[in-house]
């Protein structure tokens, strides 16, 4: 402990008094009263009771700036986590963009393909309509030239006959002009049918 | 009263509370803080062997993770008690409560542990309740929680 002189003593009271100025901090610790010095006892009482307001106050203070900053670095800590999280998110979403777009193209292409496949089996099926009905054309003109011919030759045997034999071939002379001429026009009008309908499903192709 | 008082800690913000905790309580007539290890690493290689009790702290309050030093707070009881010969009333000050960081600083030589938190005060004013038994080195271990 440090025992103050008289000058010291009275310098130390005399500032307190009049500019408001007390010794502080860890000196004040050291600092004994003379023997009997109420006054500077009470100065000495007075100086740590000031010391110990301002250190509790700064306490506070530092307490409080302590805790925002604990604060403040979980909110920083908890910043971050989400911002990664965010990224991550991005990322992901970005990867899915891109795997839309790939799959886009993918369906595409496959759309495309199919497309063309069903172009591919109208066409055979055009064709194997086409095909169908020409044969079907084919026999019904096999068929009407087989009955037409097998009409004509009747019909000439039976005139001939009817003439060898000295008949009477009038009505049979007119039928078979009649019968000649049905059958020509008959088989025009055949060959005229066909060629329209061999026009018209080129032309509808 | 401790005579002189020394805490490393990375905190800088803590040295202030330490300080004022301190002298609200009257523990100390000198206070010292460190913000690294190595700092305090090279003030106890200079004060020993010359002359280990002129400079030397009475007493020395280590936070357990001091970022950016080369050595933790054990490590660094682990040099005084042992590299720096001894002497020194020493312990950790950290907010971590991990058993097997608490049951290594007492391997180490450790004589407290004070649990770092935003009232500090009633921990020390018990820590300075058992300091004579820490000074006479007869006391056990202790966590102030």
């Amino acid at each position: 402990m440090v025992e103050i002189t008289e000058h010291t003593r009275n310098v130390l009271l005399e500032v307190a008094k009049k500019k408001k100025i007390y010794v502080e901090g860890n000196f004040l610790k050291i600092l004994k009263a003379p023997k009997g010095d109420k006054e500077f006892e009470d100065y000495l009482a007075l100086c740590k009771e000031k010391d110990i307001t301002t250190r509790k106050k700064r306490l506070t203070v530092t307490k409080q700036v302590q805790l925002q900053n604990k604060e403040l670095e979980a909110a920083a800590k908890e910043n971050n986590r989400i911002n990664k999280q965010l990224s991550k998110a991005l990322d992901e979403a970005s990867k899915s963009a891109e795997e839309a777009i790939l799959a886009e193209k993918e369906a595409q292409k496959l759309r495309a393909e199919a497309e063309k496949l069903r172009d591919a089996a109208v066409e055979d099926l055009d064709t194997l309509q086409k095909r169908t009905q020409f044969e079907l054309i084919g026999l019904i003109v096999k068929t009407a030239l087989w009955i037409i011919g097998g009409v004509g030759i009747l019909t000439s045997c039976l005139y001939l006959y009817v003439l060898s034999q000295g008949i009477d071939a009038k009505i049979i002379e007119s039928t078979w002009s009649n019968l000649f001429g049905i059958l020509l026009t008959n088989s025009f009008s055949i060959i005229g049918t066909i060629m329209g309908v061999k026009y018209a499903t080129e032309k509808n192709k | 009263m401790i005579n002189t008082l020394m805490l490393i800690d990375d905190e800088n913000l803590f040295h202030l509370v330490f300080e004022d905790a301190c002298s609200i309580l009257d523990m100390a007539l000198s206070f010292e803080a460190l913000d690294s290890s190595d700092e305090a690493d090279a003030k106890f290689k200079a004060w020993f062997p010359d002359d280990p009790n002129k400079e030397r702290p009475e007493c020395v309050f280590v936070d357990l993770n001091i970022i950016g030093s080369s050595y933790d707070g054990i490590e660094m009881i682990r040099k005084i008690n042992y590299e720096y010969g001894d002497g020194v009333v020493i312990g950790i000050i950290s907010s971590s409560e991990d058993e097997e960081e608490i049951e290594k600083a007492k391997k180490v030589g450790a004589q407290f542990w004070i649990i770092k938190s935003d009232d500090i005060e009633p921990r020390l004013e018990e820590f300075m309740e058992d300091y004579d038994v820490y000074k006479s080195k007869s006391a056990p271990f202790k966590v102030y929680r």
